[in-house]
């Protein structure tokens, strides 16, 4: 049963600011979540990339010492 | 000692052992990564018929009419601002006196929400007030403390929000989270006694006893969701902070480490 | 031996170094008589109104006054090094800690307590209410000072500290501001004001005895 909603504006309002407020605290965390996510992955990638470096470097020198 | 006795040392011995091991990052965070998705749903679940209940179910008050149903989100984020206030100050009292770095996250990831809610207690009481009051703002006594609450939430976050290091950062920020605990009855009592002493009695949003027995279920189902939201809200937050801060440690890249070699096959197989 | 206490010292050297500095001691009179003069200026010369906001005026004034130092409570101590001493071995640094905070109240407080009947009788409060307008300031500016060090303590190594403290400060002071200026209010009334001077009296006593631990723990933290 839907009632006569005498004061509808105000009900209404009062439900948009709570359904507002609500998603804002379900979205606002999610998104930084996935912003501290991605800083991680590049992180992650930088320092996989700077060890393969690194071996390839220390490869050279081996060969480079055994050629001497 | 005997059989009871010795079950309830048990359990208080297991509730022990989960707190501490809560207190270390990775299991707090794999313990984060799966309750709070339930707390979600649960919450979903909750304001979904809580809120069906509220709007369409229960017939409009004989006083206020329809405005009464504002009561079903005011009052339980009232409710709620109040008390994170409470569980905030516990866990600060913990981060000071043991220092465990958790507490210290997790009481500081309680103030946002805290604020959020006070903020919705205020925007609705006043919108309440409006055709009840015929002003957008009364000087009412709990609409008012209502207000030096969330200017207490948010100098709480402006503190932690103003230090490089977040351990000390959270750790000062416990302190006023302390002196407001011991503030906040008397600004509370001081308010209440400003207001008997400038104007009679307003008329309440929820009176002492109009309280009509065909109210109280949306108002428990919806208090109930926003039980479990700050629940679901608190894990998240703690969590996020928590990656933050640990970025360059071992176990957040273990943890992610999954994740993440799925990305870069996923990139890998893009671009072949 | 006249080896004096560290309490008396440091009060000695806040107190000449003030009169050395008039010019921004006398800041938080000059700020009380900018408020008294500004505020009419703007609502209206109306005698009626004016006594009517004369205790709200006064206090918030005060208040305001009080926050004008804060920023430097502790600063300079901390730049050189002195706040660090002020904990160091068998000191608790609650005697330095009471040493400044009485000469901040010496200094940014009194003043505005000797001056305020010349403001009041500028607002035209009813004469009879000025012994209770000065008794709610000698009772509560105390506890505005321990409010606003806590503030400064805790704001003390943050970055853009001075943009926190009325933040900080403002919801501490609510009951303060109620409690002194009904007094006054029910003074200028001609009633009896007795329980408002109580509950003022009793949250500057409560402050007195709880604000040092946390100002110190606050302090204490910064340093680390």
């Amino acid at each position: 049963m839907i009632p006569d909603f005498e004061y509808a504006a105000f009900v209404w309002s009062s439900y948009l600011v709570f359904a507002l407020v609500m998603t804002w605290q379900v979205v606002q965390p999610m998104l930084r979540r996935r912003r501290i996510k991605k800083q991680l992955l590049e992180q992650f990638e930088e320092q996989q990339a700077a060890r393969l470096m690194q071996n390839r470097n220390s490869q050279n020198q081996n060969f480079r010492e055994n050629r001497i | 000692m005997s059989h009871q006795d010795e079950q309830v040392w048990v359990i208080w011995k297991t509730l022990k052992r989960w707190f501490h091991m809560l207190g270390s990052p990775p299991t707090f965070s794999r313990f984060a990564r799966t309750v709070s998705p339930w707390l979600w749903a649960a919450f979903a679940i909750c304001l979904v018929y809580g809120i069906y209940l509220a709007l369409y179910v229960v017939p409009p008050d004989y006083q206020q009419s329809d405005t009464s149903r504002i009561m079903y989100i005011h009052v339980p984020s009232a409710w709620q601002a109040m008390l994170i206030y409470v569980i905030m100050a516990v866990l600060a009292s913990i981060a000071l006196i043991w220092r465990i770095r958790m507490t210290e996250i997790m009481a500081m990831s309680c103030a946002p929400i805290g604020a959020a809610f006070t903020l919705i207690c205020l925007v609705t009481g006043s919108i309440w007030g409006r055709p009840m009051w015929g002003t957008w703002w009364e000087w009412d006594a709990r609409l008012t403390s209502m207000l030096v609450l969330l200017f207490i939430y948010i100098g709480i976050m402006a503190l932690y929000a103003a230090f490089d290091d977040r351990r000390k950062a959270a750790r000062i920020a416990s302190v006023l989270v302390l002196a407001g605990a011991v503030n906040i009855p008397i600004i509370h009592f001081s308010v209440e006694w400003w207001t008997t002493l400038h104007q009679g009695q307003t008329i309440r949003l929820l009176g002492e006893s109009s309280l009509h027995s065909s109210m109280m279920p949306p108002l428990l189902w919806l208090t109930v969701a926003i039980k479990f939201m700050f629940g679901a809200a608190l894990l998240d937050r703690s969590r996020n902070e928590l990656l933050e801060q640990d970025q360059s440690k071992q176990w957040v890249q273990r943890e992610l480490e999954g994740q993440f070699d799925a990305r870069q096959q996923t990139r890998a197989a893009d671009h072949a | 031996m006249a080896k004096t206490s560290p309490f008396l010292a440091l009060l000695k050297r806040d107190i000449k170094l003030s009169i050395r500095r008039a010019g921004e001691t006398l800041l938080p009179l000059f700020f009380l008589f900018a408020v008294v003069v500004l505020i009419p200026l703007g609502v209206g010369p109306g005698p009626n109104l004016l006594s009517l906001m004369a205790p709200g005026m006064i206090w918030v004034a005060a208040l305001l006054a009080s926050l004008l130092a804060l920023d430097q409570l502790f600063r300079g101590d901390l730049d050189d090094g002195t706040l660090e001493q002020w904990f160091i071995g068998p000191s608790s640094g609650y005697a330095q800690l009471g040493a400044r905070l009485i000469s901040h109240w010496l200094i940014s407080a009194l003043p505005v307590i000797v001056f305020s009947p010349l403001a009041a009788i500028m607002l035209h409060l009813p004469l009879e209410a000025l012994p209770v307008l000065i008794l709610t300031l000698l009772i509560g500016t105390p506890a505005l000072s321990l409010i606003g060090s806590l503030a400064a303590a805790l704001t003390l190594t943050t970055r853009g500290a001075g943009g926190l403290l009325p933040i900080l400060v403002f919801p501490m002071v609510v009951p303060l501001l109620i409690f002194a200026t009904g007094a006054v209010s029910l003074a200028a009334e001609g009633t009896v004001s007795n329980p408002h001077l109580g509950l003022l009296l009793a949250f500057t006593i409560l402050n007195l005895s709880l604000m040092p631990i946390a100002i110190r723990a606050a302090l204490k933290m910064n340093l680390e």
